[in-house]
């Protein structure tokens, strides 16, 4: 580098080197810190939310007012491992146009609950919860709210629902 | 704000901090050469920081650590970046602290008083190798499988503790899940915490002993030995006058320090920008053709297994890197002369040379050699189980494949963009009916069943070499058998 002799540096000089120790230093930070912050945050501001619409069948298989339960495998993707799992909706109609879909599992805390025909109403044997088939309401046991009902849709003869789930054993109905 | 430094200040006496640390007087005239380990460190605090991150979205688990990075490469924001960074900034730090190294080695800045510090550094130097090491592995594609491998088998060649040691590097006998494991727990958690304690010790020193001063101020007058009984006493008078220049630490030094420490930041992270950062196929342990080549700083290595016979292999391969580090370690010890310009030190400089020169020479070397199948493509299981065929048949007898068989037959390296499926399928099944002339036997039932024939059809067909062009069949097919 320089020669000469021992003089001290110049103040010009400090200054721009003051100045370099801050800029360099902050930018350095910056470069490597955004991605990586922003990595970070990423699964906050990604959008969470998929329509997932379920082919159920074709309207005129669904007997008037006899639920039927449907299963399906249901194919998530839980970050980089494909996951399936088996989930189920009840499908009811009373004249053969409108439906209405449950989710399968009982809002108390999630069993799959069941037809009892004796009685024509759906069963939970986890705790005995009762729900009307009509409409969901909750006619005895521990469940805080009716059935979660399932957004449906009818396209060219065919039933289609949206799946969801919602949190469970709490009285409103929102999406976890 | 200012009440709140008086408030540290009265409890941790900030002021004397400052004036130890930051206003301590330094030798005068220092190169843009001493920002080099100070950019070193920079660049582990970058991948102390995108290594953490990528952390959070990596399991280390044969399963899943490839998708894992596929995950971070398309689904995690600046994910792809900041793999880059991550990947570039390994190979950054490798050449600034061997760059590092050479300079101390320059200005004989590992003699009197400095030996214990450039033990540190070798040690730093061998951490951030097995940083290398135990990293490239963890994206789980074919590099990393085949090289580490590689890599892991060269330790078995180790005469006595071979077998002892490749189990323990392996975490079993064989490459797998146990070996991810235990590779991802030490590039995650013991090799930082090594590195961080032993890069603390190393500052600690280097505060203690101050910055090295520039040969020419600590040669005049001095004995001939730094082993010589006054070589101290000579010492601390002719460091105590480099000091004279009323330089300090900041801003003279750490001013410096701060612009090389930003430019090589931004060119790491414009080289991830800019080049793509490599992701193989996924590692495929039955793939016995990948001809797997290790990162380019292990490559002298592995062009020196080339050179020699295999009988010295085991010689080679741990003896030289071996020896190497006895003689960095061994180096202040057995260097007594005070002298510190390289330029007058013969032995040194043409040690130096040597070194550079051979290692240089070797990679340009290992440059040239094969590397057909690493951008080979994803095969099917029924192409895997033709190149199974290929090996067992030993179709390599006869026909060339990536610059490796025999003569007799026609270059089968990019067959796949010749001839399709079909034709290639007849033409096993009976090649003198398409060339009367053919010497190569014919390959129907029983030599092969037509569904291996089939088989081998589909790995021939996915040989296309490394050409991005569609393929163009020449097909031509005999006229039918007449019964």
């Amino acid at each position: 580098m320089a020669t000469g002799s021992l003089e001290p540096p110049r103040t010009g000089r400090r200054t721009f080197l003051r100045w370099a120790t801050a800029i360099g230093g902050f930018f350095s930070t910056l470069l490597a810190g955004v991605p990586a912050v922003r990595a970070f945050l990423s699964p906050t501001f990604k959008k969470t939310h998929q329509e997932k619409w379920i082919r159920l069948g074709e309207v005129d298989q669904f007997d008037p007012d006899t639920p039927t339960k449907i299963d399906f495998v249901d194919t998530g993707n839980d970050a980089w491992i494909e996951t399936r799992r088996l989930r189920s909706v009840w499908i009811y109609t009373e004249d053969g146009e409108h439906f209405t879909v449950y989710n399968g599992r009982c809002t108390h805390l999630g069993c799959n609950y069941a037809l009892d025909q004796e009685h024509h109403v759906f069963r939970c044997p986890c705790h005995t919860g009762y729900f009307e088939i009509k409409t969901g309401t909750v006619l005895g046991g521990p469940p805080p709210r009716s059935l979660d009902q399932l957004p449906v849709k009818v396209e060219d003869g065919i039933v289609y629902a949206e799946y969801e789930d919602y949190r469970l054993g709490v009285p409103e109905k929102v999406r976890t | 704000m200012a009440s709140m430094f008086k408030w540290l200040d009265e409890r941790l006496d900030l002021r004397r901090a400052k004036r130890d640390l930051l206003d301590r007087e330094v030798p005068a005239r220092l190169t843009w050469w001493h920002t080099l380990g100070s950019a070193t460190f920079t660049v582990f605090l970058v991948q102390v920081i995108t290594g953490t991150t990528l952390a959070t979205y990596y399991s280390a688990s044969p399963d899943h650590a490839y998708d894992s990075i596929q995950y971070i490469s398309h689904q995690v924001a600046s994910g792809s970046l900041l793999r880059g960074i991550h990947h570039w900034g390994a190979s950054a730090m490798v050449v600034l602290i061997i760059a590092h190294m050479i300079r101390v080695f320059a200005v004989g800045a590992y003699k009197y008083p400095r030996e214990i510090n450039w033990l540190l550094g070798v040690g730093l130097f061998l951490t951030v190798l097995g940083f290398s090491f135990t990293g490239y592995l963890l994206p789980w594609d074919q590099k990393a499988y085949w090289a580490t491998a590689v890599g892991t088998n060269i330790a078995g060649t180790t005469p006595l503790i071979g077998g002892a040691l490749v189990a323990l590097l392996r975490g079993g006998s064989e490459l797998g899940a146990a070996t991810l494991a235990r590779f991802y727990a030490f590039h995650s958690l013991w090799l930082p915490l090594i590195l961080t304690v032993v890069v603390a010790l190393h500052l600690i020193v280097l505060i203690r002993q101050g910055i090295a001063a520039r040969p020419r101020d600590l040669e005049v007058g001095a004995p001939a030995k730094t082993n010589d009984p006054k070589y101290p006493e000579y010492y601390r008078e002719a460091y105590a006058a480099t000091k004279r220049g009323g330089m300090r630490f900041w801003p003279d030094i750490l001013g410096k320090d701060a612009i090389v420490s930003a430019a090589v930041v931004l060119i790491i992270v414009l080289i991830a920008v800019l080049v793509r950062t490599p992701l193989e196929a996924p590692a495929d342990p039955t793939d016995t053709s990948y001809i797997p080549r290790p990162e380019w700083y292990f490559l002298p290595i592995y062009q020196l297994l080339k050179l020699v016979p295999g009988s010295m292999e085991s010689l080679i391969a741990v003896g030289v890197p071996s020896v190497l580090v006895l003689v960095l370690l061994g180096l202040p010890f057995f260097d007594r002369g005070s002298t510190r310009n390289l330029l007058h030190r013969p032995v040194a400089l043409v040690g130096l040379a040597f070194i550079l020169g051979g290692a240089g020479f070797l990679i340009g070397a290992a440059g040239r050699g094969p590397r057909a199948s690493e951008a080979g493509p994803v095969l099917s299981s029924v192409q895997r189980a033709g190149r199974a065929l290929f090996q067992s048949q030993q179709c390599g007898g006869c026909h060339q494949l990536a610059g490796q068989g025999g003569e007799e037959g026609p270059d089968l390296t990019k067959v796949g963009l010749r001839h399709s499926v079909g034709w290639l399928h007849s033409f096993l099944e009976s090649p003198s009916r398409f060339h009367s002339e053919s010497r190569m036997p014919a390959y129907g039932p029983p030599a092969l069943t037509h569904q291996e024939i089939e088989e081998l059809a589909q790995y021939l067909s996915s040989l296309r070499g490394r050409e991005e062009a569609p393929p163009q069949f020449y097909d031509t097919f005999p006229p039918p058998h007449k019964p």
